[in-house]
């Protein structure tokens, strides 16, 4: 910690003294769980200007990509995030797909779907259990955590493994992510057991007034800067503004659900989001369940072929992901990653300034970060 | 056992670092560590980030570059009797990041956590399970138990 003391420290000149200090910590704490460096220049115990910087993380997974036969380079696209590792197999998937003219089977995008909105429900918990332990509520996070491992408990039934399941393929799902009669009608009593529990949480939480006095109006984010700030996800959805990439994906065309817009952009309205997210997912997930069509999962038919950049877009939990494929001969020519979590740094700086020093780490949690899949070769170019 | 060690018996701090990887790792040992399903602390193992307090290192992740020093630091700092626990694929071998095509080595990462600092104990799994990181520190508790202050 660097502190400057700026103007006169006699008692005769100035009466009331003004500590301008620079907070800086990282890249690599202890304290964080993942590398960045945040620099928050305080007046007064008031965080007037807050830096963010990412990008010691590399591990140059574009670069491993290139040269892959596609369908290997997507196995690897999964290592980029261990939270919403199937948002990235999903998207590369689609990508290659998309480059390559590959039509998928009904029963496989249906899976696909199902397994997207299980990691939507597990990431959202994972949110709610990390903030309120950032609250220092150690209660809420045990009860959210207790029902987080239910949905793991899924996910390891139809992929084999707790984070990094793998249920897209190129051409459709695995074959060990195929549901029988038994998987579904257990899915739906997850969903039933999640639904009821996270209700009562979300009453707990809102109910209580100690919380929410900590949280409203803290780390306030208005729905102009959100905007400037090209802010994805759930954290723009918390600012007012109706947003979702899963309206414009194929994916979900014959899929009913709301899109949750919150009012505020503080924490408490982030919080909120991802709460009644949860009730959507689990409603995406009853119709899957009930409308899963017959047939086969996976389309062997097809081949590796040159292709222009082909890019796809979808929702991950943290906003929108960007995958592109640029292929020759079936091979990765070229790749290029964006994570949500990118374009959520701008709102992570801009909810800091204006609030007290100790709402700092409160706010930068509330825009749900991922540092970890944020480090990929960015550049940036000022026009 | 003296006066130390009795006390310490009772009560082995964790600490976690992450040197780069998926994070896939992390959540699953702080899973392992504070959820109330696998609840390491019924083992008398509690998570801590101060490297004074901690007696057992778990490391997850391969080193990228700039993890390097500071894993050496946060090592040099804990108290002796130490111990290192390294955690899933990249901290064992490296992992997908290891080399790029074949043989060729990545120039992006330093290589398993075996090259930067002695490991004691590995728990495998891409990403490692939390029961298996309740295994793995649970038994290296006799371990640090035994050694000499």
């Amino acid at each position: 910690m660097v502190t400057k003391i700026d103007g006169a420290t006699t008692c005769n000149e100035v009466e009331r003294q003004v500590f301008e200090t620079e907070i800086d910590m990282g890249t690599v704490h202890p304290a964080a769980l993942e590398p960045y460096r945040v620099r928050l220049f305080v007046e007064d115990e008031i965080v007037k200007d807050a830096e963010i910087t990412v990008g010691v993380n590399h591990r140059g997974i574009e670069r491993i990509m290139e040269g892959l036969p596609v369908e290997k380079a997507n196995a690897l696209t999964e290592k980029v995030c261990g939270i919403c590792s199937n948002g990235h197999i999903f998207n590369s998937c689609r990508a290659g797909e998309g480059a390559l003219g590959i039509e998928i089977p009904e029963r496989a995008r249906y899976l696909r779907v199902l397994a997207q909105e299980l990691e939507r429900l597990h990431s959202h918990m994972l949110y709610l259990g990390h903030g309120s332990e950032v609250l220092n509520h150690e209660t809420f996070a045990m009860r959210i955590f207790y029902i987080r491992e239910s949905v793991m408990e899924l996910l390891y039934m139809m992929g084999g493994n707790r984070v990094q399941y793998g249920i897209s393929v190129l051409g459709g799902v695995r074959p060990r992510a195929d549901l029988n009669l038994k998987e579904q009608q257990r899915i739906l009593e997850v969903m039933d057991y999640i639904d009821d529990k996270v209700a009562g949480f979300a009453e707990r939480f809102v109910n209580d007034p100690m919380v929410m006095h900590r949280i409203v109006g803290t780390g306030q984010l208005s729905q102009k800067q959100a905007l400037d700030l090209h802010v994805t996800g759930p954290t723009l959805r918390a600012t007012g503004y109706e947003f979702d990439q899963r309206t414009k994906m194929p994916e979900y065309d014959d899929i009913e659900f709301d899109v949750i817009t919150q009012d505020g952009g503080d924490v408490a309205a982030n919080i909120l989001m991802r709460a009644t997210e949860i009730f959507q997912a689990t409603k995406i997930i009853r119709q899957v369940i009930k409308n899963l069509p017959d047939g086969p999962i996976v389309n062997r038919d097809w081949e590796m072929v040159d292709s222009p950049v082909y890019k796809s877009y979808i929702e991950v939990p943290r906003g929108v992901c960007y995958h592109s494929y640029g292929l020759e001969d079936g091979k990765v020519r070229h790749s290029i990653i964006r994570t949500p979590s990118m374009s959520n740094i701008g709102a992570m700086q801009e909810s800091c300034i204006g609030h007290p020093v100790q709402d700092a780490q409160l706010a930068i949690v509330s825009c749900d970060p991922c540092f970890t899949c944020t480090d990929r070769a960015i550049q940036i170019i000022k026009l | 056992m003296g006066l130390k060690g009795h006390s310490r018996s009772k009560s082995i701090h964790v600490m976690l670092v992450y040197t780069g990887g998926c994070n896939g790792c992390d959540i699953e040992i702080v899973n392992a560590v504070l959820s109330p399903r696998f609840d390491l602390e019924q083992y008398n193992v509690y998570l801590t980030w101060n490297p004074r307090e901690a007696d057992v290192l778990v490391v997850s992740g391969p080193v990228v570059h700039w993890t390097k020093e500071p894993l050496l630091k946060i090592y040099e700092a804990i108290p002796d009797p130490k111990l290192v626990v390294a955690v899933g694929a990249c901290a064992l071998t490296g992992g997908v990041y290891k080399n790029i095509h074949g043989d060729i080595p990545s120039e992006e990462i330093e290589g398993p956590v075996e090259n930067v600092i002695p490991v004691d104990a590995k728990i495998p799994g891409c990403a490692v399970r939390a029961k298996d990181v309740v295994a793995g520190v649970a038994s290296v508790i006799p371990i640090i138990n035994g050694l000499k202050d």
